[in-house]
């Protein structure tokens, strides 16, 4: 009779769990696949032919193996929800935030520019320098809320709201402060822009938010193309 | 031949209904299975046991090694109070999932 555990624990060598865990795990399928072996031999079968199907129950070892490891450790830490949004949408609104604080910080100096007005000399930085850049960037986080998304097999509606989730507070600041601001123009001593406000909301809501999405889509369609690209090599 | 994604929704129902029979340890509960369903429900251990251990983290049953009458140790899994609690509104779900599916037929079959 062959030593079952031995052929488990080479099998399952890669798993990357505590000692007595992972003896555990080995002596469990152990016990399974000798079950399986006898059972057969009862049923008339050969010995070499019962080897082989007993091992066969495993299929793909590197699958089981990761399988295991994934059920043993990771739901511990986080459930679905968590890795599929909360975690890749939070990670994609402080990546944003703090790009756009950093580009601030240590991005180029501009001089700053002088504006002649009728209440005298006022100075402004150009915003493009702080905003482009960080414009510019926002693709590359988008394509990483996709992917960690995606990748923990988030659904369409999970990975979509990864990607957009920075723009969001911004959204519903906007939401909420133009209705306002119609309601309340009249009552208040310094009347807003309504041009300024939509400036605002294209250059805070639609332009960082279609940056997003671009990366974020283009992440997806890379990784969904990947992925049907294994299961072909795998059937 | 049931396909693999109703499989994969039907195998934790599957699994806490045969332990709602009594404690079983892996083998014995995808013999029962498979046996109760005519083959229809067949578990490879890449199934089986990864959804045992996350059934087991979700505190819906419990494993505990014991020794056979042959000295043979193995891992018996029993179901909690939390997965007795689980079992009653899964069992609701697909019975609902099924009775829709019946009425469809009927609907196509009219």
């Amino acid at each position: 009779m062959p030593d079952w555990q031995k052929l488990v624990r080479q099998r399952l060598s890669g798993l990357a769990l505590d000692a007595p865990d992972k003896e555990e795990v080995h002596a469990e399928l152990a016990v399974h696949l000798e079950e399986t072996y006898e059972t057969l031999l009862r049923e008339g079968m050969l010995e070499p032919d019962a080897i082989h199907r007993a091992l066969s129950l495993a299929n793909d070892w590197q699958n089981l193996q990761r399988r295991i490891q994934i059920a043993k450790t990771k739901e511990n830490i986080m459930n679905d929800r968590v890795k599929q949004f909360w975690f890749p949408s939070l990670l994609t609104l402080l990546l944003t935030m703090g790009l756009l604080m950093l580009i601030q910080l240590f991005g180029p100096n501009p001089a700053i520019i002088g504006l002649h007005d009728r209440n005298g000399w006022s100075l402004i930085l150009p915003v493009s320098v702080v905003y482009l850049p960080w414009l510019l960037a926002l693709p590359l986080i988008g394509a990483l809320g996709a992917f960690l998304s995606y990748r923990s097999g988030g659904s369409q509606r999970a990975v979509f709201s990864s990607i957009l989730f920075p723009v969001l507070p911004y959204l519903v600041f906007f939401l909420i402060g133009l209705p306002m601001i119609i309601i309340l123009n009249h009552h208040i001593a310094h009347n807003i822009m309504f041009s300024a406000l939509f400036v605002g909301f294209f250059g805070w809501v639609l332009a960082p938010g279609a940056a997003l999405l671009a990366g974020g889509q283009l992440a997806k369609i890379f990784l969904s193309r990947r992925l049907d690209s294994r299961r072909i090599a795998s059937n | 031949m049931i396909g693999a994604g109703i499989k994969r929704g039907t195998a934790e129902l599957a699994v806490l209904s045969i332990l709602e029979e009594g404690p079983l340890h892996g083998y014995e509960m995808a013999r029962r299975i498979e046996e109760q369903t005519k083959g229809a429900l067949r578990f490879t251990l890449a199934a089986l046991y990864p959804m045992l251990y996350r059934m087991e983290q979700r505190g819906w049953i419990r494993g505990n090694w014991e020794t056979s009458g042959n000295g043979r140790r193995r891992r018996c899994y029993r179901l909690t109070p939390a997965g007795k609690k689980k079992l009653s509104p899964l069992r609701k779900e697909w019975a609902e999932l099924f009775s829709a599916l019946r009425q469809l037929g009927k609907v196509a079959n009219a």
